[in-house]
């Protein structure tokens, strides 16, 4: 279940593990690519921590929270992962308009709109080794989990059986694209951070 | 990790700093100041030229701001691209009332941000055309030259679509420009040492005493092979072949050629590379119109040289030789 006092509670913690596994994403983007997703999500954790907490007095929206982050992490980066970290918190804000509550069944349905609009935006397709497939793999074990499961503990085990699926796989988007088949046997940087994120929450 | 600086969060906001002290012409703009802009401000009646990328490859791409360049760039952080705001920022600066030309290097975030931003503006009924400068030939294979990103060929797209801009030309016409310029460049690169991004520290990839990495990107991307360094004369002809045929160059052709430092190769091991290029192309009956030898699109401190060449028609031939200005460059 996810309301907005869950949420204000897993921000600070999804920025500390962010700024955590800064040094462990650097690496490994740097194999692939230009080393900066740890740089880059430890900003956008640096000025989400600055536009969080709100006062108790006040306690923000499910939406409110979402659309704060989603303007410290646009305010943080404009490398393609912020973008799709900016773009997807759009998504949920918008998503969670009005909302209160959501359970397990309602996160894999913002899952997939989110999935829907990065997909759009950054032009990969589910299959291409990147952040979508490992978000798509918690959709589906979401949308399938009973009312009382442990939602968390879920997604993360589908988080790691899909970076198992597509280790020795090659990558289809990015900076990876261009040597794909020397990706074969290594994690997608995206979904490692995504798995340093789950785990965090 | 051996770098001059202050503050590693701080490399490009410093350097920025610096960059509007030592050239007055520019100044910054924006919210945190990642706009830079000519001081003047945008050129009435003309289309405006906005660029925009990651910070850490001076002069690309905020350096070509000037005179017969480019109007404004929006900047990243180092290797990432400009925030949104920055671009619509970057795009009203560059607005003299004819329309404005995003000419920017084929990157994710770079082309998310500036799609994002056309879209916002074209809201408010600003004209707007866009450009995605590809010439990089190792990062995808001919057939998907839409995915191949953008290097220092992005100079003399600039300079193309820049002199045609202060022509007076429309924003079509501008763009049609850039997309021919952009269509008759090639680049490869080569690569001897890692350059270190400030923030991580470390160097961006790892390569043994006496390797050279053959088609690597302006980011450390990995290239088409790694191997032991050969001669300047063996990878001069080897970059050659992987740019020539593309363009289906042959005796008569008239070239732009570009030898470009990826930051720590000296000017001296340029022109040993140029001599080559220069010999080969003259003994094939290939003129040289225009050359550029020098630092016009790095990697920080990383050694290592690409090659640009771009195909000459009369038409791009007067443009890349009209007259320009930038803290960078001029030509007269």
């Amino acid at each position: 279940m996810l309301d907005a006092n869950v949420l204000a509670r897993a921000v600070p913690r999804w920025c500390a593990a962010m700024h955590a596994a800064a040094p462990e994403l650097n690496a490994l983007d740097g194999r692939l690519g230009d080393a900066d997703l740890g740089a880059t999500l430890d900003k956008c954790a640096t000025l989400m921590e600055q536009a969080l907490p709100v006062s108790p007095a006040s306690p923000d929206s499910l939406e409110g929270i979402f659309k704060r982050c989603a303007q410290a992490s646009a305010k943080a980066s404009g490398s393609s992962f912020g973008t799709l970290l900016t773009v997807a918190l759009m998504t949920a804000g918008k998503h969670c308009a009005g909302r209160e509550l959501l359970s397990a069944q309602d996160v894999a349905a913002l899952l997939s709109e989110v999935i829907t609009t990065l997909s759009a935006r950054g032009g990969a397709a589910l299959g291409d080794k990147t952040v979508l497939d490992g978000l798509d793999a918690i959709q589906r074990a979401l949308s399938g989990a009973a009312a009382d499961a442990p939602a968390l503990a879920l997604a993360g085990a589908a988080l790691r059986g899909s970076l198992d699926a597509f280790r020795d796989k090659p990558n289809r988007m990015g900076r990876a694209r261009m040597f794909a088949d020397k990706t074969i046997g290594l994690d997608d940087p995206g979904m490692v951070a995504l798995l340093r994120m789950v785990e965090a929450l | 990790m051996k770098k001059i600086l202050n503050d590693p969060q701080a490399y490009v906001d410093e350097m920025l700093d610096g960059l509007c002290l030592a050239h007055p012409e520019l100044a910054r703009r924006g919210e945190g100041g990642r706009v830079v802009v000519r001081r003047g401000g945008a050129v009435a009646g003309k289309v405006g030229i906005v660029t925009g990328g990651g910070s850490g490859h001076l002069p690309v791409f905020l350096g070509y701001v000037g005179e017969g360049l480019l109007d404004s760039c929006a900047v990243g952080n180092v290797f990432a691209g400009p925030r949104m705001d920055d671009c619509i920022e970057a795009m009203r600066a560059a607005d003299g009332g004819a329309g404005v030309l995003q000419l920017y290097g084929n990157y994710g975030g770079d082309r998310m941000n500036f799609e994002m931003a056309a879209e916002m503006l074209e809201l408010e009924g600003m004209k707007t055309a866009s450009v995605r400068v590809s010439d990089d030939v190792a990062s995808a294979p001919p057939e998907q030259r839409e995915k191949r990103r953008g290097v220092a060929g992005l100079v003399l797209v600039y300079k193309a679509a820049g002199a045609r801009a202060a022509a007076g030309a429309t924003l079509e016409e501008v763009a049609a420009t850039a997309r021919k310029a952009n269509d008759a460049c090639r680049t490869i690169g080569v690569a001897l040492t890692p350059c270190v991004v400030p923030e991580s520290g470390k160097p961006s990839f790892e390569i043994a005493d006496g390797e050279v990495e053959f088609g690597m990107g302006i980011h450390g991307e990995p290239g088409i092979w790694r191997g032991p360094l050969k001669t300047a004369d063996a990878l001069a002809d080897e970059m050659l072949e992987r740019v020539l045929p593309e363009l289906a160059v042959s005796r008569g052709d008239r070239l732009a050629v570009l030898v470009n430092s990826l930051g720590a190769t000296p000017s001296e091991e340029l022109y040993i590379l140029y001599r080559r290029i220069a010999t080969v192309l003259a003994g094939r009956g290939v003129d040289i119109a225009f050359s550029l030898v020098g630092r016009y699109a790095t990697s920080m401190e990383m050694a290592g040289a690409s090659l640009s060449v771009m195909k000459l028609d009369a038409d791009l031939e007067a443009l890349l030789t009209a007259p320009a200005t930038c803290p960078f460059w001029s030509v007269r």
